[in-house]
């Protein structure tokens, strides 16, 4: 028998249908009688497994996807397919839902929550997603703190913690509900050189696993790192590259 | 999130803010501090006025009197014998809602001799109604019954401090004889003792705090004392009492047409009911509730408005803090209730802390009363009074946070984690 943990942190039942499809999705902001076209037509599909970066200027609607693909923020035209469903006009319930079980969010700047430690910040998805007991959640989440080298520093908090240590931590709490997606938005902006090798490091150890990781970054170096490289401009996808 | 990890959460943000969680928290205290005081010393007045009343035979009892003519009926004075056995005899066939009937007649003060020893006291004549209609209790062996009345027995009831003195250690009352104008009584029963209250030595015998002036005095049937002593048919009191306190206001005018036909239209006597009493005691009842009260309620109201104050600073503090929650697949309701939840903390360590005032206040009122009353009662907070003053804080703060908490759930997430 294969260890029950890897394979849920594998990509899940619906391997023979693309993870996400976007067709034609469009973010619009009505600012008077100005009109924002955040997303101006988006047309993508994300393969399970896939390691995307997502390159571009900024005001390009890299965030607004994310947001869209992350289940925090509507359409407002368009189609998306999550895991072989239609989610384009579910409810802000069933969005909260996605967002505790399916997908994982990093920040540029972390987003720890200040007061709590490392274990109760990593605690805290399996909390909102219901999925299992306090003490099955507390095993699951220092696995997880294990999995980024961070089981050293469980009681400190977050502000007791470098830059690179507190990413490494916004990692394991975003895997740790074992999601289909993990979206980091500009994960690297805020750390050093040797710390962002370590956290593309940990981003690729978690492709092994069989999850999927998309990617905002403004480094070509960085962007190096993935499998596919999408480059973005004025809300429309202007470059779609596999290496 | 489950209740626990939302009350742990709570106490987690007052603890990280705790000056301006205990500021916020003041009007709370003080509102739950005001309420409990006021609630247990208004309840301990009406406990030591009800005993008040109580041993003047309650508010259902009234007394019935000789009374001086009014002007226009002066020149009928001679005509006017007071209250009579007949006017008796006419509220128990005329006034239904009159249960018990007491006629008393003072046979005077007696000098009571047994062998060996001797007592002055009052002798009074009486009826089997004497004791409900006085809310007394016999200690021992029985009361005057309606056969000694009939048959004019000469039997006699010994008050508690009569009997105490007559027959002092554990000598038996009961069944010994006494001699009063040289007719011989025999002792059918004593009666328990009465404490007016106040403190103990203060007008008593000493013993068991036994107050003189109710314990004292020797008790024998009506008719006896009617055709040995007085050789009259007049009564000195005549006291009734209703069955149910309401009926206190229809039996007075019932009364007063059945007298006021005995007495072939003379008013010269007088109803006197334990109400007034009763009316003025409400009256102070009431100021106390409301200047209290008033505290109380200007407090909590205040209290809420801080505890809503110092949520929304709170939720504007956290703007972020919601975002992240958000992101990770906090509901609207459970960003709501975590913050519902603070409030509800808040409010109930508010509402011990003002638990605890309140022991204080009610303290320095129990020694200001004991050193301007000297009868008066203390009084102690009651448990069910402490949970209802802790339950009414929680509901002010929770419901002075409702308010906040929907702020904070409605947010949205990218704007709030976009919030600097
Ligand atoms: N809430 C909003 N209201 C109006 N315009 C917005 C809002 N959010 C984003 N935009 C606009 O949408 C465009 C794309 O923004 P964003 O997705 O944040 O770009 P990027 O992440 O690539 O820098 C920008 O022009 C931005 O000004
Ligand atoms: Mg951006």
């Amino acid at each position: 028998m294969t260890d029950s943990r890897s394979i849920s942190f594998a990509a899940g039942p619906r391997e023979s249908v693309p993870l996400a499809v976007l067709r034609d999705v469009r973010k619009t902001y009505v600012m008077g009688d100005e009109q924002v076209h955040a997303l101006d037509g988006v047309n993508l599909t994300i393969d399970h497994g896939d390691f995307l970066a997502i390159l571009g200027p900024s005001g390009s609607g890299k965030s607004t996807m994310m947001h869209i693909l992350g289940f925090m923020d509507k359409a407002t035209g368009g189609e998306i397919i999550f895991e072989g469903e239609d989610v384009s006009r579910i409810s802000a319930a069933r969005r909260a839902w996605y967002r505790a079980n399916r997908v994982g969010f990093i920040f540029q700047a972390f987003n720890l929550l200040p007061r709590l430690s490392v274990l109760e910040n990593v605690i805290l998805p399996m909390r909102y997603s219901r999925e299992c007991d306090m003490r099955e959640a507390t095993a699951r989440a220092e696995h997880a703190i294990e999995r980024v080298g961070m089981t050293h520093r469980l009681h400190h908090r977050p502000s007791q913690l470098s830059g690179g240590e507190r990413q490494r931590v916004a990692i394991a709490r975003s895997m740790v509900n074992r999601p289909g997606i993990i979206l980091a938005d500009e994960p690297t902006g805020n750390l050093d050189s040797k710390n962002v090798g370590r956290i593309l490091e940990l981003l690729e150890s978690l492709l092994v696993e069989g999850l999927t990781v998309i990617m905002v970054t403004h480094d070509l170096g960085v962007a190096e790192h993935a499998r596919r490289v999408i480059a973005m401009r004025d809300g429309k996808i202007q470059e779609d590259r596999r290496r | 999130m489950n209740f626990f990890a939302a009350i742990n959460n709570g106490l987690r943000e007052l603890w990280a803010n705790k000056v301006r969680s205990l500021l916020s928290m003041s009007g709370i205290i003080l509102g739950v501090a005001a309420l409990i005081a006021m609630v247990t010393v208004v309840q301990s007045m009406m406990g030591g006025f009800r005993k008040f009343v109580e041993l003047r035979g309650g508010i259902e009892k009234i007394q019935i009197s000789k009374d001086d003519l009014p002007k226009e009926q002066e020149h009928l004075a001679g005509l006017s014998v007071g209250i009579t056995v007949r006017d008796m005899k006419a509220i128990r066939v005329g006034a239904p809602l009159v249960r018990y009937i007491s006629p008393e007649i003072r046979a005077g003060w007696e000098q009571i001799t047994l062998p060996g020893r001797q007592v002055n006291t009052v002798v009074t004549g009486v009826g089997p109604d004497w004791v409900p209609v006085n809310k007394r209790e016999l200690a021992r062996g029985r009361f005057i019954a309606d056969l000694d009345l009939l048959q004019k027995t000469c039997v006699a009831v010994l008050g508690a401090y009569t009997a105490e003195v007559l027959f002092p250690g554990n000598e038996e009352p009961v069944g010994k004889k006494l001699k009063i104008r040289g007719t011989t009584f025999t002792i059918v029963g004593v009666l328990a003792p009465v404490d007016p209250g106040g403190p103990p030595g203060r007008g008593s015998s000493g013993r068991g705090g036994i107050s003189r002036w109710m314990n004292n005095g020797v008790y024998i049937p009506l008719d006896t004392a009617i055709s040995r002593f007085t050789g009259n048919e007049v009564l000195s009191a005549l006291n009734v009492s209703v069955g149910r306190a309401e009926d206190i206001l229809h039996a007075v005018p019932q009364i007063e047409n059945i007298l006021l036909q005995t007495h072939d239209g003379l008013q010269d006597f007088r109803l006197e009911t334990n109400e007034a009493m009763l009316a003025d005691f409400q009256k102070t009842e009431a100021s106390f509730t409301y200047s209290l009260g008033g505290v109380a309620g200007i407090s909590l109201f205040v209290g809420a408005i801080g505890i809503m104050n110092v949520m929304l600073a709170s939720i504007n503090e956290r703007i972020r803090e919601i975002g992240v929650r958000k992101a990770i697949g906090a509901r609207g309701s459970d960003i709501f209730f975590q913050f519902l939840a603070e409030a509800g903390v808040i409010s109930f360590l508010g509402g011990v802390l003002g638990l605890g005032v309140s022991f204080g206040i009610i303290l320095a009122m129990n020694s200001i009363l004991a050193a301007s009353i000297p009868d008066a009662t203390t009084a102690t907070v009651k448990p069910v009074i402490m949970l209802a003053g802790l339950l009414f804080s929680m509901g002010v703060g929770l419901l002075a946070g409702i308010y906040p908490a929907i702020r904070a759930a409605k947010l949205d997430p990218i704007e709030a984690l976009r919030y600097e």
